[in-house]
C-alpha cells in the first residue's frame, strides 16, 4: 500500500528509471552514455540548488510581506505597482498559489492592474530562480529576459485594467460564521490539523473542517491557523473578524 | 564553478547569516517550510535531469538544431509557446531542460517563448482562475500573456 503511494507520488521518476532499465538491457552503451550526459546536468543542478534553497529561506524570514500587502490600494499609483511587482517576485510556488492571496488583496481594495502584476510576476519572476536561470542559460540571457518581462508585465497590467473592471469579477456570497477550506488550494501539509485537531481533520490528503466555530474565543484560536496556512486556503466567513 | 554561481553562493550565505542573527526562530521555521517544498520537487528534478540525458543520447544534436534551430523560427516559437501553455512542470526543472537544448543548438527564441508561457499562461489552471476572477479577467490575462511571451521571445532573438 505504501509502496504504491510512493510510486504514485514519483510517477515521472519511476517512468524514467524504467526507461533506463529497458535501455540498459537492449543497448548498454547508450544507457551509460545517457547517464554520463545526465551527470553533467546533475552536478550543475547541485551547485545551484542550495543557493535557491537559502534565498527562499531568507526571503521568507526577512521580508515583511504583511507590510508590503498593505501598500497597494485603489489609489496607490506607481508605488503600488512596484510593491505588487515586489510581492509577486519574492513569493514561492506556482501561479495558482497566488490566487487566494490575490483574492484577499482584491477584497482589501487592490486594483485590477496590481492583481495582474502580482499574478504575472509571481509566475515568471522568482528571485531565487534567477540563480537557476543564470546557471543554465547564462547571465546575459537572464538579465535581458528579466528586463523585458518586467516591461511587459506593466504593459499587460495597464491593458487589463482598461478592459476588465471590478464589476466583471465574481462576488463571493457571504455566509455568516462559516469556516471552510478551499480544496483546490489545500496542499495537504497538515499544519492546521496539528494546530487545531478539534476543528480540522485530514481526509484523502486534504484538510477538511469538522466543526463550525462558535463564539469569540473559537474565532481567535482559528485566526492562527488561518494565518499559518501556507497556501491561504482556510477561509473564515464573518464580517471583519480576520482584520 | 563559474564566477556568477560563486557570487550567488556568497550572497545567499551572507543573507542567511544576517537572517539567523536577526531572527533565529523565524529563519528555522522558514527552512522547515522550504525544505518541505523542495523535498516534494526533488523526485521530479532528478527525473527530468535523467530525462535530459536520454534526450541528448537518442535525439542527435543535428535533429534538434534543424527542428528548434534553423527551421522557420516563427512557427517553432508559436509551437513552443503552445507547448509551454499546456505543460505544467515547475520552472525549476525547466531551466536545465531548456539549457540542454540550447547547448546542442536549439535557437533561443522558441526557448524563451516556452519558458515564459510555461509559467505565465495556464491552460490547466484556467478553470481555477476563472472561478476566482471571472471569465473576462482570465481570458484577457492569459491571451495577453501568450501574445507578449512571443514578443519577448522575438525581441530577445534580436538582442542576443
Amino acid at each position: 500500500m505504501k509502496a504504491v503511494s510512493i510510486v504514485k507520488k514519483n510517477k515521472l521518476l519511476f517512468l524514467v528509471a524504467l526507461a533506463y532499465l529497458v535501455i540498459l538491457v537492449i543497448s548498454p552503451d547508450k544507457a551509460i552514455k545517457s547517464i554520463g550526459n545526465s551527470v553533467y546536468y546533475l552536478v550543475e543542478m547541485l551547485q545551484v540548488l542550495p543557493v535557491i534553497f537559502l534565498l527562499t529561506v531568507v526571503i521568507e524570514a526577512l521580508v515583511p510581506k504583511e507590510m508590503i500587502m498593505r501598500g497597494f490600494g485603489e489609489k496607490s499609483g506607481f508605488r503600488g505597482n512596484l510593491l505588487a511587482l515586489l510581492l509577486g517576485s519574492i513569493s514561492a510556488g506556482p501561479i495558482y498559489a497566488a490566487f487566494p492571496i490575490s483574492k484577499t488583496l482584491l477584497g482589501k481594495g487592490a486594483s485590477i492592474s496590481n492583481i495582474v502584476i502580482i499574478l504575472s510576476s509571481w509566475a515568471v519572476i522568482k528571485v531565487p530562480m534567477l540563480a537557476n536561470e543564470a546557471k543554465f542559460l547564462g547571465v546575459n540571457f537572464m538579465i535581458i529576459r528579466w528586463v523585458l518581462t518586467v516591461i511587459v508585465i506593466f504593459v499587460m497590467a495597464y491593458i487589463t485594467g482598461m478592459i476588465v473592471k471590478k464589476k466583471d469579477l465574481p462576488v463571493d456570497s457571504k455566509k455568516a460564521e462559516t469556516l471552510e477550506i478551499k480544496e483546490d488550494y489545500c496542499i495537504g501539509c497538515g499544519l492546521c490539523v496539528k494546530l487545531l485537531p478539534e476543528y480540522y481533520e485530514m481526509n484523502q490528503n486534504k484538510a477538511v473542517v469538522t466543526k463550525m466555530p462558535e463564539g469569540k474565543e473559537a474565532v481567535l484560536a482559528l485566526k492562527e491557523s488561518i494565518e499559518k496556512c501556507p497556501s491561504k486556503a482556510i477561509i473564515l466567513n464573518k464580517e471583519e473578524i480576520v482584520s | 564553478m563559474d564566477i556568477f554561481t560563486i557570487a550567488f553562493w556568497i550572497i545567499a550565505i551572507v543573507l542567511t547569516v544576517i537572517s539567523l542573527i536577526k531572527d533565529k526562530k523565524k529563519t528555522f521555521a522558514a527552512m522547515k517550510k522550504s525544505k518541505g517544498m523542495m523535498g516534494n520537487m526533488l523526485g521530479e528534478i532528478v527525473a527530468i535531469i535523467f530525462l535530459i540525458g536520454l534526450v541528448l543520447t537518442f535525439i542527435p544534436p543535428e535533429t534538434i538544431k534543424i527542428v528548434l534551430g534553423s527551421a522557420n523560427t516563427f512557427v517553432s516559437t508559436v509551437v513552443s509557446a503552445l507547448v509551454g501553455s499546456i505543460t505544467l512542470i515547475p520552472a525549476f526543472v525547466a531551466f536545465p531542460l531548456v539549457g540542454s537544448l540550447v547547448d546542442v543548438g536549439a535557437s533561443i527564441v522558441p526557448a524563451v517563448a516556452f519558458l515564459t508561457t510555461l509559467t505565465m499562461v495556464g491552460i490547466v489552471t484556467f478553470p481555477l482562475e476563472k472561478k476566482e476572477f471571472g471569465t473576462k479577467f482570465s481570458l484577457t490575462r492569459n491571451a495577453l500573456s501568450f501574445g507578449f511571451a512571443i514578443v519577448i521571445a522575438l525581441t530577445m532573438g534580436v538582442i542576443l
